[in-house]
Order: structure tokens, then sequence, then C-alpha cells
């Protein structure tokens, strides 16, 4: 709705240095450590990274549903020309659900389970069009069940979250982020609760979704296979920092980070066979310690001495121009 | 029993061996229903399936912690209700369980020593001999002396998941079952999780069961694997040939849900219909033939048997190779 206003080349969202701290009783975690990121308009971002990089804590930036014990919320989120930092509570609440929605890991819990799954997409549509009218709201409603391959909808509208599988209630999740059409789209781990052959069935969905879908989405995952599969772009986060980010294809085929390399080869493939299995020796830079160094330096088989006394910049990587950025000091060198 | 134990192809009796098994919760649930399986000793057996599909139970009823209802279990030759009902004890040690939450697993009132320690008591052990081997394992594990003062909150996760093997290894197990080993953990730390549990299985002849959702872990360190679905196991077949060329359609399938970082190596993904149907009430004749993308008239009818197909290859579907993910 908005894009026509914008150029298609510009992106519908800048991410730039934005820091996220929380108090803890063991001092400042630094959640969020200066993240830049573009994310493109009506483009898949895939954002991966190991439990504490800040995927999900990215994702409540974007949202600005935040716990009561952050400190510090700081840099620029700039969407469509509004920073959404500098809105006020009421202005942002005005944009939930409206602009930005979002796909919880969990659907179980992100329903309600007293009321039906029609009253769920109803209320959803009041938001977004206020005035529509009731049998207008559950008509649209009906027609989202069908586009998220939910049979007899009919039926399905009048039951509640605990009267559907784990699958089923995806859906509806989707079908209530779908009746927002919104410009942005947060997608937390949506299929990681769903068994395997459920799992194929909603990314089946999402593939398919993507077609009718004029928005942005942000899929977070821990799954390199699934977002290379699913995403146009990649953003690779480690320790609270974007390391490297691109086009998926080329960061999976030539990965320029080291720890996005040390990534891929732990990852188990296909006509992997004998010898040991890789892994990444040390652990995951504690939050509370200052920003002062590479975050992955402690693990880093390049780290020199630079790397452990410099904040590496997100740096422009690959033919000028292009999306790529790593931020590592010798990315050349050791490519 | 009169019928001679079944060879493996190494000429080995087997170890564990299962044979017909069900388990009927209430008169109606059959959590398991005809289920086979063998285990050789320094075997990898790797295990499986959707929520619901009985690896759980399967593993209970393996660690003697709910009987078959019908069918046998035997381990080295004897059967499993005789060495639970005579010697116990020695029963519980010979098989061991690596669970899957370790943090979760040890008690956050009892220090690391007091937790590995019990089991030596309860045993009634040789204490100086014990701690002795205790001392020795934690060292080959790579974890402090000081750990055993220590409490769960104490230590990092990584510590966690070795008290949790350190626990196992103690009793000086023959079989370790290992139910989702490498859940919720980053695949940056899984190999070596996974190397350290195939180092042990070489030092100490050990034999697994590996319970995983994670197709990759299975290819990877098994070398058979069955497959279960809505109690049943339909299909078990060495690893390589089962990724290689899967028979039933529903390992097919399943195979298929993992997508492949690198494009070469990704196949068609075969999205089934519909969801797991319920135990309590599974689908006549062959219990996948709801969501099989190749079922014909005679699926809905006809109970497929456990059938062989080649050497440790054996299925449960009237027309196996009839889903072939490639085309």
């Amino acid at each position: 709705m908005t894009a026509a206003r914008s150029d298609a080349a510009t992106p519908l969202v800048k991410i730039r240095n934005l820091k996220l701290e929380a108090s803890t009783q063991r001092g400042t975690a630094h959640i969020l450590r200066g993240i830049d990121l573009d994310i493109g308009r009506g483009r898949i971002l895939g954002v991966v990274g190991e439990s504490g990089s800040g995927k999900s804590s990215l994702a409540s930036c974007l949202l600005r549903l935040l716990p009561g014990n952050i400190t510090r919320l700081d840099g620029l989120i700039d969407f469509d020309g509004t920073n959404l930092l500098t809105l006020d509570a009421a202005a942002m609440a005005g944009w939930r659900g409206r602009r930005i929605a979002m796909i919880f890991q969990d659907p179980m819990t992100a329903l309600n389970p007293l009321f039906t799954v029609a009253t769920h997409l109803v209320d959803v549509l009041r938001r977004r069009h206020p005035g529509i009218s009731k049998p207008d709201a559950l008509t649209r409603a009906r027609a989202a069940m069908d586009s998220v391959g939910i049979a007899d909808a009919a039926l399905r509208l009048k039951a509640y979250p605990h009267e559907l599988s784990g699958g089923m209630r995806q859906r509806v999740m989707i079908a209530m982020a779908l009746l927002v059409e919104p410009d942005l789209l947060l997608a937390d781990e949506p299929t990681t609760a769903l068994d395997a052959t459920v799992e194929a069935q909603i990314v089946d969905l999402l593939e398919g979704l993507r077609r009718k879908f004029s928005g942005s989405i942000v899929f977070i995952s821990h799954h390199l296979g699934l977002v290379a599969q699913l995403c146009d772009d990649l953003c690779v986060m480690y320790g609270g920092t974007v390391v490297e980010t691109g086009p998926v294809d080329e960061v999976l085929a030539n990965p320029l980070h080291p720890y996005t390399r040390a990534l891929l080869a732990c990852e188990i493939e296909a006509g992997d066979e004998g010898g040991r299995l890789v892994s990444i020796p040390g652990e995951v830079q504690d939050p509370v310690a200052p920003h002062v160094a590479c975050v992955f330096a402690p693990r880093c088989a390049y780290a020199v001495e630079a790397c452990r006394s410099t904040v590496p910049a997100l740096r422009e990587a690959g033919p000028a121009g292009g999306a790529r950025r790593v931020a590592c000091i010798r990315f050349e060198e050791i490519a | 029993m009169s019928t001679p134990a079944p060879v493996d192809s190494r000429g080995a009796a087997p170890l564990v061996r299962m044979k017909g098994v069900s388990v009927v919760f209430g008169g109606t649930v059959r959590a398991l229903d005809d289920v086979s399986l063998s285990m050789s000793q320094g075997e990898i057996v790797g295990l499986v399936g959707e929520s619901g599909s009985g690896k759980t139970t399967l593993c209970r009823v393996l660690v003697g912690l709910t009987a078959a209802t019908s069918g046998s279990v035997e381990l080295d030759g004897r059967p499993l209700s005789d060495l639970l009902d005579k010697e116990p004890l020695a029963f519980r040690r010979r098989v061991q369980m690596l669970l899957q939450d370790a943090v979760a697993s040890l008690s956050p009132r009892m220090t690391l020593g007091k937790t590995l320690r019990e089991p030596i008591a309860i045993h009634g052990l040789p204490r100086q001999e014990t701690t002795l081997r205790l001392q020795a394992i934690l060292q080959r594990l790579g974890l402090p002396a000081d750990v055993l003062a220590k409490f769960p909150h104490q230590i990092s996760g990584g510590q966690a998941r070795r008290a949790g093997v350190a626990r196992a290894l103690v009793m000086q197990p023959q079989i370790i079952i290992a139910d989702e080993p490498t859940a919720g953990l980053d695949v940056s730390v899984q190999g070596e999780l996974l190397n350290l549990l195939l180092d042990l299985q070489q030092e100490f002849n050990l034999t697994y069961l590996l319970v995983s959702h994670n197709l990759n872990v299975i290819r990877r360190v098994t070398g058979r694997t069955a497959v279960m679905y809505l109690g049943q196991i339909v299909e078990e077949a060495p690893t390589r040939e089962l990724f290689g060329k899967p028979a039933h359609p529903y390992s097919a399938a399943l195979l298929s849900t993992n997508p492949a970082i690198d494009p070469q190596h990704r196949s068609r993904r075969i999205v089934l219909k519909g969801e797991i149907p319920s135990v309590v009430n599974p689908p006549s004749g062959c219990r996948f033939h709801t969501r099989c993308p190749v079922a014909q008239p005679r699926c809905a009818n006809d109970v497929p048997l456990w059938t062989d197909l080649s050497p440790g290859r054996r299925v449960r579907c009237h027309f196996p190779f009839s889903l072939d993910p490639q085309r």
C-alpha cells in the first residue's frame, strides 16, 4: 500500500546501530550490540543464529514489545520513513496488527483459549478495517481459512484452539497475520514446534503464500536448510551482532565471515560420512561482557590481536553496490 | 524358546531382540503394535518418527519401565521379564538412558558428586573401585574434579550434558538408550557431543539406540535405522540404503522434509495430506493409507506384513519403492 510512494530499491526497513541493553543481577546485558540491517521490500529475510544471538530480540525491537528490565533501546529503525523508536506508546500500538504482524513459534500459547477461531480472525479484521460489518468480516475470515488450506472453514471457525491440532493452529495464526495485510510480517521459528510432515505442509503453505503476499517477511530460524529454501536474503547473527548479510544463495555458496563458515561446516549434509563431526570450540560470549572486540574472536580460528581490540564494522563485500556485508576485519585475507 | 535366535549379518546372536511386541494402554490405545527390532553388540541403531509414533514407548519397554502387553523382549537370549524379576539391579546397570534435557535431569538440590555417587550406593557397588572409575570417567569426559562439589546451576550446559553421560557410564552399561540427545543443542556444539558418544561407543563397545528428530544426525551417526509411524515400525534398513532409496512411502516423505542447504542435494519435497491419525482409532489396513500419496484400494483393507526386502532390510508396505522422491 505504501510501495507506490517509495522506490522499490529503497528498503522497507533500515535498522542502524540498534542497541538493546537490559539490567540483570550480574550487570548490564548487551543483547543487541549495534545492529545494521536492511529489510528489502517484498523480500523474505532469513535471520539465523544460535541461542543468545539476539534474533528474537531483534523481532521484539521491531514490534517494540520488550520486557520491563530494558535499560537502553536506541539507534534507528526507519520503517518507510518513520523512526519506530521515536513513536510514543499509543502511536506504536497503532502499528501493531496494522502495518506489522507476527507469527509466533508456539501457536497454542499465541491463541486465546477462551475465544473461537472466528473471534480471533474477526478481531484482527475489525482492528485493520474499523467499521467492517460482521457478515463481511466472517466472509473474509472464511476466505482466509481457505487460503491457508483449512478444510471445512465454516465448521473450523466455530472451534476453540484446543480443538485444533498444532498444524491447524499454526495455519490459523498465519491466516490472522494475512488478514492484517501488513507491510512487515515477522515469523519467529514458525515451524519449530511442529512435526516433520506437518512442518513440510506449513513450509509449502508459506512458499505458496509468498506469491500472494506483497509485504516483506522476516523469517527467524535456526534451520539453515529451511532458510536456504524459503528466503531471498540472509542475515547471520552472533552474540548480538550481525556478522554477515546478503542474498541467501550468495552467502551460503561463498560465506565470508569465519562464523558463517564455521556454522556451515557444523551442518551435516548428504554425502558427509566418517571422520569427526565438526563443532565450534569454546562458548558464546557472555552478554554481560563489554563490547570492545569482535564478539566471535574468542572462538575464531583466524583471530589476530586486532580482532581482540577493535569492534569490526559491517563492511560492504563483493561487487560494489551489492547487498553483501561482512563484519570481519580479515575477510579479504582469509578468503 | 524353541525357535533359534535369529543371526545378524556378522553371525552373532543379537544382544537385544524384540519380537512382535505390542503395548496396549487401557485396553484401547495401542501405543506399540507388533514391533520387532534387534540390536547387536556394538551397533548404533537410529529410531525416527513423529510424535505419537511410539518411539518413547519403545524406549520405555527396552529399559523395563513399560511392560509389553504381548510379544517377547530378550536381552542376551533371556526374557526381559525374567531379568527384571530375578536380577533387576543388574539389568538396570546393563541398560542406561541418556535423557534429552541434561540440565533438568540433574537434581537442583544435589551436588553432582551426590548425584553421580547415588547409583553406586543403590547398586551396592564396591565403593573404592567405583569411585576410582568415576574419577577416570570424569577425566575422560574432560570434566574437572571440582565439578563434583558443584550444583547443576553452577556448571555450563556442556558440562551438564557430560555429567549425564558420566552418570550413565559409571554403571558400565552394555546398552545406552539416547532419547533426543542433541535436541535443543545449537549445531555448533552438537558435533562435540556426537563425537564424544561415538568415541565412547568404540572404547566400551557400547550399543546405542539413538532416538532423534534430526535426520542429519541419524544419517551421519547410525548404521541402521528404524522408521516408526503410528505405533509400528514401517521400515528398517541400513541407514545408507534408507537415505539412498527409502522403500516405504512414509520414509520417503519423512526424509524429503529435511531441506538441504546445498541446492545440489535438494530433492523434491513430498508434502503429505492431513495429520497423523490417533492411535486410539487407527486406520484400517495399512495405517498410513489415509495419507499415502501412492495408496491403492488394497491398502485400505489388507494389513501389510513385516516383510524382508533384502538382508537387514524389512518393510511394512504392499508396494515398496512406489514413491520415488527423485521423480
